[in-house]
């Protein structure tokens, strides 16, 4: 069956959330940054401040003085998060098959079967950019494709705004012209090596054989194979699918070479986490913890539970143990992100000799208040005076 | 009182005072004795001596040792007698050179005597006692209770308990810088650094009523410290002047040889009948040398050198007859009035020092063989490594967790200061408002590296110098291991003089090695095949050369600022190169116009009468350093031992206090004699431009000898000359300067070849090859590995050179960009050539069992497909990223267009637009920074496009403005005024920008810019 997949995509998503509810904004450069923090990086940007040579992840100071006209926000996620949700519910009118990111602005719709209840799926999207721009007051992108790789080739192609429909059989004709940057999912190796053949457009490349790209790529050539010719057959994930690991991330306003901050924080991340685990009522077998480096290197390193817990401190042990052995280069820290991993039931024998300091029931009982406490004075009634930033603490 | 357990930033990267600072804090403090007890070395030795007769304070020299199997600090080891300084010189080395076997409980008591000996521990303690040494217990406060295992074991043997607080900084704020360098030294992060890895803030030197206080349980500790040390009496090492002798003769025979082959030398040199002047020349100098007992040390040098059959003798050593006739040297000292008292008479109390430069890549042959020779009595000099600034700043920012990438970008824009990577630093600057505007935690960063310029950060080799003793080498001083293996002296080249040590120093030099390489190339038709024969100097082409400054790839002549000044000068003789390779000093600007101008004629006085005779050949001006000394003591009557006093000081960096000195003596006496005061001034402030580096008349001769030998090298046999210098891998410049040099001498450039080309480069006639070591990201081995396949049979295609070579992906990559594969393609172009080898690559290794995959096609890759076509552009483009040249034109020719569209001159037009403005585009080949008498930055920079080299001058504004500008390689755009001085058409630039492209009709990727 034809499929049909719409990409709608808010251009500057944070930007953009920020001019929506101040019009005042409008017109001049934007930057989101923390300016208060000492080494501030910047998190977003309008269309002016990119084409002025500000990026994502760029030193404020930098970013100010290539745009010193540009207006300056501190970035507020919640608000981000609340624009998200509302594009979420806009689609989630038109389909069960809605799938989005982190608050950036990017929803993938699958509107494949939905022609005879909702009409073709480009007045969908043209009915879904109306209703975003009446309710957000933003004008997304959208495109049309089969697929979600095309989908989104075709948003980068129109990016900052407007759009684009690729019917079913002009995928390849569609992309062959297009620089194989902008194929989803090339990355920087991949041009390289296929650049060193003179190769840059993604027609070029899907003029070899496979036989003769698997000599160029390697591994990779079964994926570079498909991706050019616009092939995808990845679904949408419905909304609602539980995501197979529960995950929290963190940035620092700047970056940070404190291990009382890096505490805090993992304290924080280990709370979230352990309070969604205990709504599923699931345990972790594993923390997974991600440190992001100010260079733009990453450090993994896991850590294993036993039993399974969704204890908020035994979880936080687990992160700390393996946030240990992820820091070992001498490089400041911008974030980290904490995912628990082997979701499983709770074991429903509980353990005959608990070890000391184990959760036993008693501490069952105390995660289960503290959820009620939070649930009924909210998140900010209830700390843990670990995850409190460290000079307040 | 004393305070035992003292360490200096010699402890290194753990202590933070100098043990200058210490012993003016001791001094202040009221101590009257202080012992110095680094951690297993004496590194600092000699300033603590020199501090400590400054500050009026008995030394107590003295080592912490450590057992290195666990590292802690094992035992004070203080040296009570010289006996006990021998040992613990010995103790030191053997904890170095057998750190595997060296267990202290059994080394100790073999090396005790002379020793006082603190144990730290109680097994130590008894097991000391056991083998019969009466060590103390070294009691810290944190082992003050009686119940300590140390105590009861001391009490028990009846061994005596002294008081020893470790101190490893001044005051309590230097504890940051403490942890710092711990941080530095764990490669952790400050905020990080695990508490056992630092000492406490209390860890430093304490006044007498605080240390009173810390052992105030038992006071009697601190007094059995003082009466443990009162009785040492040992103030430091007194080795005189160690000299090697021959080994296995006594001096008198020495003598006797020396004469002998004194003599056999001349002969070879003069031929059978010997001049006069030179029987009279070689008496009086080997009288002398045998009177000073210095006839081992020639012979020694002697022998060194004939272990390569082509060297230079450098420095004053040049001087003397008796080297010259041995072969040490080269240039007949009396041909050129060399005098012999620059480099030995009978006042000088400092050892001689004869420097000999090998070719670059035998000298580490030739140094192993020195030391295995002398096994066991020889060591190499060490260098003590200093955090430079810059060293600082990124060893602090990396400990405070910031990358690499923005340590580079935040430098960039940093003051000179933090640039500085070698030389001698200015003074730490205050903060500009530039640097406090920098974000956290850069101000903090810039504030702790300040602190840390200057330390001392680990031990590396001395260059060349080598010290050879009468016995063991430990009996003098300790000794360490290089990373090679090789022994190294633990005093940098200051300390081993200081100790009277003399160093041979046998330095690398590229030059000989050129000159070496093209003559081997030319065998049969190679001229002054004897070293000692031929006379490229007399050559006239060649003089001709030197005099236009022709001379880029000569040895100690390429530089920018010598072929300006020989193009001012015009001159191509022997002797008057001699005097510009020495004039040329930094410090002598002003002199060199003065000379300039004198040699074109210009009248002159001399500055006194008694100075007329010196200077002479110098047009009446201070050339050479011995310059200095004859002046001082024609003019002032200083006598030969303090006038050389006076230049050495000149050399050295700490100079201010001496020369203060110095000057009232020379002020004194030439007043006396007569002189006013204007002439007393004028006369001084000329010495004082010998300031820094300078050269001696008979260095410059030597040097300018192999000058000549390379500048007729180039004049007559281009193409093997530059096939040596770039295979010797330049000099002065980047290889790119050298294949430019070359295509302007009409040579043809071909690129490297497997099929066809060497290892290193290759020319003769009329063609120049380059050498697959040319090839950047090779490892070191393939291109011989090639070169060895090739010659076992020809490569039948590339599948054959990659199947017998194996090298890597990226190899085959780099080979192919450089063109070194298109020899082999059958005319198929690189990217099909590249196809080929990764289909190669992918393919199931040979011997692999063959199980051939159920549905893949019988050939893995199946048929070369059809690529894009190539890009000219991008075809140099990958050549010059992989040569860092390129081999058929200069890339300036690519950027024609861009030029024409800019209004750019030519190089070779700018010398018809004297005095005109211009605009002039060109590729930058070398930078030099200078400093204005007021301490401005500013650069003399040498551009070059496909016509020739432009030198231009970038005065200190448009240096501030444009410098950023600089760092990459790229072609640039300046404007400026074209100016002639004396002949040398130099280019003074107002601005300075990046070639713009042309606005000619924009095709994609038609103005992409090559970069490196």
């Amino acid at each position: 069956m034809e499929r049909s997949i719409i990409h709608l995509n808010v251009a500057d998503f944070a930007a953009a959330v920020e001019r929506a509810l101040d019009p005042r904004l409008a017109g001049r450069p934007l930057v989101i940054a923390r300016p208060a923090a000492a080494r501030a990086t910047v998190f977003d940007m309008s269309e002016e401040a990119f084409r002025a040579g500000v990026r994502k992840g760029m030193p404020l100071a930098l970013a100010r003085r290539r745009c010193p006209e540009a207006q300056l926000l501190p970035p507020r996620p919640e608000r981000y998060a609340r624009a998200m949700r509302v594009l979420f519910e806009t689609a989630l009118a038109y389909s069960p098959r809605v799938e989005t990111g982190r608050a950036d602005g990017h929803l993938f719709l699958d509107a494949t079967g939905t022609r005879r209840l909702l009409g073709p799926p480009m007045d969908v999207a043209w009915r879904l950019r109306r209703e975003v721009r009446a309710r957000l007051g933003v004008t997304p992108i959208w495109t049309l494709a089969p697929n979600k790789l095309v989908a989104k080739a075709a948003s980068r192609l129109v990016k900052p705004e407007g759009e684009y429909i690729v019917a079913e059989g002009e995928e390849e004709a569609f992309l062959a012209p297009l620089p194989l940057e902008l194929v989803p999912g090339v990355e920087r190796c991949d041009l390289r090596t296929l650049g060193s053949f003179r190769l840059r457009r993604a027609g070029e490349v899907a003029a070899l054989p496979l036989e003769a790209l698997r000599v160029l790529c390697g591994a990779r050539a079964g994926f570079l194979h498909e991706a050019v010719r616009g092939i995808d057959p990845s679904p949408v994930r419905a909304a609602g699918e539980p995501a197979p690991e529960i995950a929290a991330e963190e940035r620092f306003a700047g970056d940070t070479d404190d291990e009382a901050e890096l505490a805090a924080a993992l304290a924080r991340l280990a709370g979230r986490a352990g309070a969604e685990l205990r709504r599923r009522r699931l345990t972790a077998r594993r923390v997974r913890v991600v440190l992001h480096g100010a260079d733009g290197a990453e450090a993994l390193r896991r850590a294993a539970l036993h039993p399974p817990t969704a204890d908020d401190f035994l979880l936080r042990d687990a992160a700390r143990r393996a946030a240990a052995a992820a820091w070992s280069r001498r490089v400041r820290l911008r974030g980290l992100a904490l995912a628990c991993e082997g979701l499983v039931f709770p074991p429903a024998q509980i353990e005959l000799f608990p070890a000391a300091g184990e959760a036993g029931e008693g501490r069952a009982r105390l995660m289960a208040a503290i959820d009620r406490v939070r649930r009924r004075f909210g998140e900010e009634a209830l700390r843990v005076a670990a995850a409190l930033p460290p000079e307040t603490a | 009182m004393i305070a035992l357990g003292v360490h200096s930033h010699y402890s290194l990267r753990c202590g933070t005072a100098s043990p200058a600072a210490l012993c003016r804090a001791a001094a202040r403090l009221g101590y009257r004795r202080l012992a110095l007890t680094d951690t297993d070395n004496l590194y600092g030795l000699w300033p603590f001596l020199a501090a400590c007769r400054r500050e009026g304070i008995e030394p107590v020299v003295g080592a912490a040792l450590t057992d290195p199997r666990r590292g802690s600090p094992a035992a004070l080891c203080l040296a009570a007698t010289d006996e006990g300084y021998r040992n613990l010189c010995r103790l030191l080395s053997r904890r170095h050179l057998h750190p595997e076997a060296f267990d202290p409980a059994r080394e100790i008591p073999r090396f005790a005597s002379g020793l006082v000996v603190l144990a730290g521990e109680a097994g130590l303690l008894e097991r000391l006692h056991e083998a019969g040494v009466p060590a103390a217990a070294a009691v810290t406060p944190q082992a003050i209770l009686r119940a300590h295992p140390l105590r009861q074991a001391a009490r028990r043997l009846g061994a005596p308990e002294a008081a020893v607080h470790p101190a490893f900084f001044l005051s309590p704020d230097d504890h940051r810088l403490h942890r710092l360098l711990r941080a530095i030294d764990r490669r952790a992060l400050l905020s990080r650094l695990p508490p056992e890895d630092c000492l406490p803030a209390t860890a430093r030197l304490l006044p007498p009523a605080e240390l009173a206080r810390a052992f105030a349980p038992d006071p009697a500790l601190l007094r059995t410290a003082a009466a443990l040390t009162a009785p040492v009496g040992f103030r430091g090492p007194r080795l005189g002047v160690v000299l090697p002798p021959r080994p296995g003769e006594t001096a008198a025979e020495s003598a006797a040889v020396l004469r002998r082959e004194a003599y056999a030398g001349a002969h070879r040199r003069y031929g059978a009948e010997l001049p006069e002047a030179a029987v009279e020349r070689l008496e009086h100098e080997l009288a002398l040398i045998a009177r000073m007992g210095y006839a081992g040390y020639f012979l020694i040098v002697r022998d060194i050198v004939a272990l390569s059959p082509r060297t230079c003798g450098r420095g004053s050593g040049a001087a003397s007859l008796v080297a010259y006739c041995l072969g040490i040297t080269n240039v007949c000292p009396l041909k050129h009035n060399l005098y012999f008292e620059r480099f030995l008479h009978p006042g000088r109390t400092d050892p001689p020092d004869i420097d000999v430069d090998f070719a670059w890549d035998e000298r580490d042959a030739v140094i192993a063989t020195v030391l295995e020779r002398h096994r066991g009595r020889a060591a190499r000099v060490a260098n003590h490594v200093l955090f430079r600034p810059r060293l600082a700043l990124h060893e602090t920012a990396r400990a405070l967790g910031l990358g690499e990438a923005e340590i580079a970008r935040v430098c960039r824009r940093l003051p000179d200061f933090w640039q500085e990577e070698g030389g001698e630093a200015g003074p730490p600057e205050a903060d500009s408002a530039e640097t406090a505007r920098l974000p956290a935690p850069w101000p903090e960063v810039l504030g702790l590296a300040r602190r840390l310029v200057g330390l001392p950060r680990h031990l590396s080799l001395h260059p060349g110098g080598v010290v050879i003793t009468p016995g063991p080498i430990t009996d003098y001083a300790p000794v360490e291991r290089t990373a090679a293996g090789e022994p190294l002296l633990q005093w940098d080249k200051d300390g081993a003089e200081e100790a009277g040590l003399v160093k041979i120093d046998l330095l690398g030099n590229r030059s000989l090695a050129v000159i070496r390489d093209a003559l081997a190339a030319l065998g049969e038709n190679a001229p002054f095949r004897d070293p000692a024969g031929g006379e490229p100097e007399e050559d006239f082409a060649t003089q001709q050369t030197v005099a236009q400054g022709r001379t880029l790839g000569c040895f100690y002549i390429e530089s920018p600022a010598m072929r300006l000044l020989l193009r001012k000068c015009r001159v191509g003789d022997f002797d008057h190169l001699v005097i510009l390779s020495s004039i040329i000093r930094p410090a002598a600007g002003a002199y060199l116009r003065e000379f300039i101008r004198r040699l074109h004629g210009g009248p002159w006085e001399p500055l006194h009468p008694l100075l007329a005779d010196i200077l002479a050949e110098t047009f009446g001006l201070l050339v050479y350093q011995e310059d200095v000394a004859r002046a001082a003591v024609a003019l002032a009557g200083f006598s030969p031992a303090e006038a050389d006093g006076l230049r050495k000081v000149l050399s050295k960096k700490d100079r201010a206090r001496a020369l203060a000195d110095f000057a009232r003596r020379f002020r004194e006496g030439a007043l006396a004699r007569g002189l006013s005061e204007e002439q007393v001034a004028a006369v001084w402030e000329m010495m004082m431009s010998f300031d820094g580096y300078s050269f001696c008349k008979p260095h410059s001769a030597s040097y300018a000898r192999v000058s000549f030998q390379a500048a007729y090298l180039k004049t007559h046999h281009p193409a093997e000359f530059m096939a040596a210098v770039l295979g010797n891998g330049g000099g002065f410049y980047r290889p790119f300067a050298y294949v430019s040099e070359a295509r302007r001498l009409g040579l043809t450039v071909l690129p490297p070849d497997v099929a066809a080309g060497g290892v290193r480069w290759s020319g003769s006639g009329r063609t120049l090859r380059a050498g697959l070591a040319a090839v950047r990201d090779l490892t070191a081995e393939l291109p011989a590995r090639i070169v060895a396949r090739r010659r076992e049979r020809p490569f039948a295609d590339l599948e054959d050179f990659l199947a017998r070579t194996r090298p890597t992906a990226e190899e085959v990559r780099a080979l192919l960009d450089a063109g070194a594969l298109d020899g082999l393609g059958g005319g198929e172009d690189r990217a099909a050539l590249a196809f080929r080898a990764a289909r190669l690559r992918n393919a199931p290794p040979a011997g692999a069992p063959r199980q051939r995959p159920l549905f893949a096609p019988a050939a893995a890759g199946g048929r070369i497909p059809r690529f894009p076509p190539e890009e000219p552009r991008e075809r140099l483009r990958r050549e010059f990223a992989a040569l860092g040249f390129l081999c058929e034109r200069h890339p300036m020719e690519l950027y024609a267009a861009a030029v024409a569209a800019a209004g750019g001159r030519r190089a070779v037009e700018l010398s018809s637009r004297i005095g005109r403005r211009v605009r002039f585009a060109g590729w930058p080949v070398t930078e030099k920074l200078v400093a204005t008498r007021s301490g401005a930055p500013m650069a003399f920079l040498t551009f070059e496009d496909e016509t020739g080299l432009v030198e231009a001058t970038l005065f200190p504004e448009p240096y501030r403005r444009f410098r950023r500008l600089l760092d990459e390689e790229r072609p640039l755009l300046l404007a400026g005024r074209v100016e002639d001085d004396w002949g040398a058409v130099t280019l003074t630039v107002e601005t300075l920008q990046p070639l713009p492209p042309p606005p000619a009709p924009a095709r994609r990727g038609g103005t992409a810019a090559i970069r490196a």
